[in-house]
């Protein structure tokens, strides 16, 4: 009898335990549930199809035949190569430029208000449109880009630049750079607000010069929001090929192909997913690879504030 | 009791003529390809007529851009979402015909009153897929000669090009003489192989895409000589720099601006030339002859075809004879720039001018012009088209590939899935 009783205390006991772990999962089980069927699932598909073989209305088993012809794939290399070139070019001058306009727009001036919202407005035009009013401005039939380069004598003639292949990666990367700007001074506008004012204060009263307050005060504060809004903005320039199929298609001869529209073609245009599931199976794992760095990165960096 | 029955029996009418008025209102699904406002606007504008002579029957038309329809498309029917009609350009048909998606004409047709006066060539390209109309063309796109006479003159030069060799000294002059102008409109970026194609055939004195057993014939060396042609044209500067990557609407805008004298192109590009050109100041002259003494114009179409998938198949018929029929045909086809498909329609004023003349005249002498359509039944036309071509047409114009380098990967391609069709189909 006192057995049972002990027996039954410690189940109770159990029970309790268990329930008190279980709770915060129960809490949690909408959101997880949410995460395995909109994220995991799509993804373990995605990576499924990449060991078949498909045509437009067939498939079949086909191994680790993918990734052995990704292996030997040239153009998967100067895609690769493309996808560096395109996503560094856009970054560092939509990151540059953002913090400019971050750091003025920080400062109040008349007509600040209506610069705000004109500065903006990039981020709320779709992509297509931006891609094909970049296209059109280039154009020499119908745009002016081409002929203001003439006159500046930056081109012996009005052409365009899409239609050469050593210069056609840099319209899509100013197109994308008009288009990115707004998100790094959104975001670092308002970062830069979040730093109190009595910082800078302090500071000038020991005498710090407006670049020692930049570069002491803003700068480290800026620090960690800079960090993921790069290893954001990159993850989004590396994958996005909205701009770069819209104004070049990837030509031309394949000059301005990248890895997402190498993934767009290999879908849409070949026809065989899995070869473009295979591709993006790489870029994920790049991707990732990628982000762990930066993040580890923004570890130290607030470890060190 | 009584009552009860009675209003069972208004209920059960009630219901039975509900039901009958859902039934009777049949809604045919029309996916169109190739669209622009004024040619969605003029198709809408067909089906109103259409729902008013055949009240019960709507049509709902979904339009895709012809940019990303090929994919769109696909994955409407790789998702189940199956319209009852679609357009149906020539290339995509090996693909959905192939794969049982379209639906056979034949038993249809034969019951249709204006099966008559249909052209032969609507029967032979509709059916090159297993022998079985699985579309019916709305129209032909023949290609010719563009040439703007004020900039002729002004080179001077008497006349349109009449042979290959001529058209090239043509070219020359032309960018020669006139400062800041070319001689001709190429297209390099999308849809160009209907050009490259012409250029092959003509400098090979063959017609088509392949020898009787089965090889292509785009790595002979006349078809070599011709794609050469066009590289040199791109790189003696006797073509525009920008047209590396032109597909229509640059053409189109490159010709009635005068940048360039000479375009290929079909009756769909008259609509907006004709628009913003004085039709003085140009013409359109059959396609100049190759070193055989014939030419090779490319003639592409589309259609109307019936997916098998669809519910409503006699509804979905009724839309198609109607949009087909010698009235609107004639009608689509003076609105989107197409060449008929009934016997007679040449004798339509409309045509008897000055700019449809090189389009006739290839027509008509068949022993100096052999028309050439695509081999619509293989089934990767369309990743041959959209994904060889392009890039490897960019890279001989750009001197990074040679022209016999790039002509042997296009035989390649076209020999396997020639090869493959033909052990199919033995």
């Amino acid at each position: 009898m006192t057995l049972s009783r002990a027996d039954e205390i410690n189940r109770q006991a159990r029970m309790r335990r268990w329930a008190a772990m279980a709770e915060p999962w129960l809490y949690l089980s909408p959101a997880l549930i949410f995460i395995v069927v909109v994220l995991l699932v799509p993804l373990v598909i995605g990576i499924c199809y990449s060991f078949y073989k498909f045509s437009a209305f067939r498939s079949e088993w086909a191994g680790l035949d993918q990734y052995r012809t990704l292996a030997t794939d040239p153009v998967l290399y100067h895609s690769l190569y493309n996808t560096l070139w395109w996503t560094a070019g856009s970054l560092i001058l939509q990151f540059f430029l953002g913090l400019g306009l971050a750091l003025i727009l920080n400062r109040a001036f008349f007509g600040r208000k209506l610069v705000q919202a004109v500065v903006f407005l990039p981020w709320a035009v779709p992509t297509f449109l931006t891609g094909l009013t970049w296209a059109w401005l280039f154009n020499p039939l119908i745009g002016p880009i081409p002929h203001v380069m003439y006159y500046l004598g930056i081109q012996k003639e009005a052409v365009t630049i899409l239609a050469s292949p050593d210069h056609a990666m840099w319209g899509p990367i100013l197109a994308n750079v008009w288009y990115g700007i707004p998100f790094f001074a959104i975001t670092l506008l308002a970062a830069r607000k979040s730093i109190p004012t009595e910082l800078y204060e302090a500071a000038s009263i020991d005498g710090a010069t407006a670049w020692q307050q930049f570069t002491k005060v803003t700068l480290p504060f800026l620090a960690p929001t800079i960090a993921i809004t790069v290893m954001l903005r990159t993850v989004w320039i590396a994958t996005f090929a909205d701009l770069i199929y819209v104004m070049t298609a990837g030509g031309p001869a394949g000059s301005t192909e990248t890895i997402a529209t190498y993934i767009y073609v290999s879908t849409f245009k070949t026809l065989d997913k899995g070869y473009a599931s295979a591709i993006a199976v790489l870029l994920l794992f790049l991707l990732i690879l990628y982000a762990l760095v930066v993040i580890q990165m923004r570890r130290r960096l607030m470890r060190d504030m | 009791m009584r009552k009860f029955a009675l209003s069972m029996a208004f209920g059960v009418a009630a219901l039975a003529l509900s039901t009958a008025s859902v039934l009777a209102d049949t809604t045919v699904q029309l996916v169109e390809v190739i669209t622009s406002p004024q040619r969605t606007e003029f198709l809408k504008g067909q089906l109103a007529e259409f729902e008013k002579a055949n009240p019960g029957i709507h049509v709902d038309v979904v339009s895709l851009p012809w940019g990303e329809a090929f994919e769109k498309f696909l994955s409407m029917v790789q998702a189940g979402q199956i319209p009852d009609m679609v357009e149906m350009p020539e290339r995509w048909m090996g693909l959905y015909a192939n794969n049982g998606q379209l639906e056979a004409l034949g038993p249809y047709m034969d019951k249709w009153d204006e099966f008559k006066t249909l052209g032969d060539r609507a029967k032979q390209l509709g059916s090159t897929v297993k022998d079985t109309q699985f579309m019916i063309p709305y129209g032909y796109y023949i290609n010719a000669m563009f040439w703007n006479k004020k900039m002729f003159k002004e080179a001077g030069i008497d006349g349109a090009p009449k042979t290959m060799d001529e058209f090239a000294a043509d070219a020359k002059q032309i960018a020669e003489k006139l400062p800041g102008k070319y001689g001709y409109c190429l297209r390099g970026g999308p849809g160009a192989f209907g050009s490259i194609q012409q250029f092959m055939d003509n400098m090979a004195g063959k017609s088509g895409y392949f020898n009787a057993d089965g090889t292509s014939i785009f790595n002979e060396e006349g078809a070599v000589k011709g794609l050469q042609m066009l590289a040199d044209i791109y790189q003696k500067g006797w073509a525009p720099k920008d047209s590396v990557s032109w597909g229509f609407n640059e053409l189109v805008t490159g010709f009635y601006t005068g940048t360039c004298a000479m375009l290929n192109q079909d009756p769909d590009a008259l609509i907006g030339i004709a628009e913003k050109m004085n039709a003085d100041d140009f013409a359109v002259a059959p396609w100049p002859v190759g070193p055989s003494g014939k030419a090779y114009p490319a003639l592409g179409y589309a259609g109307w075809a019936m997916m098998s998938a669809s519910k409503h198949k006699d509804e979905t018929w009724k839309v198609m004879s109607f949009l087909l029929d010698n009235k609107q045909n004639l009608g689509w086809a003076k609105t989107v720039g197409t060449l008929p498909i009934h016997n007679g329609a040449e004798s339509d004023d409309y045509f008897k001018t000055e700019q449809f003349a090189g389009w006739f005249t290839e027509l008509k002498d068949a022993s100096k012009y052999e028309l050439t359509t695509p081999p619509t039944y293989l089934e990767n036309l369309g990743v041959f088209y959209d994904s060889q071509v392009p890039k490897n047409f960019q890279a001989v114009l750009l001197g990074q590939k040679t022209a016999k380098e790039v002509a042997d990967t296009w035989a390649k391609f076209l020999t396997d899935e020639q090869q493959k069709y033909m052990a199919a189909h033995k």
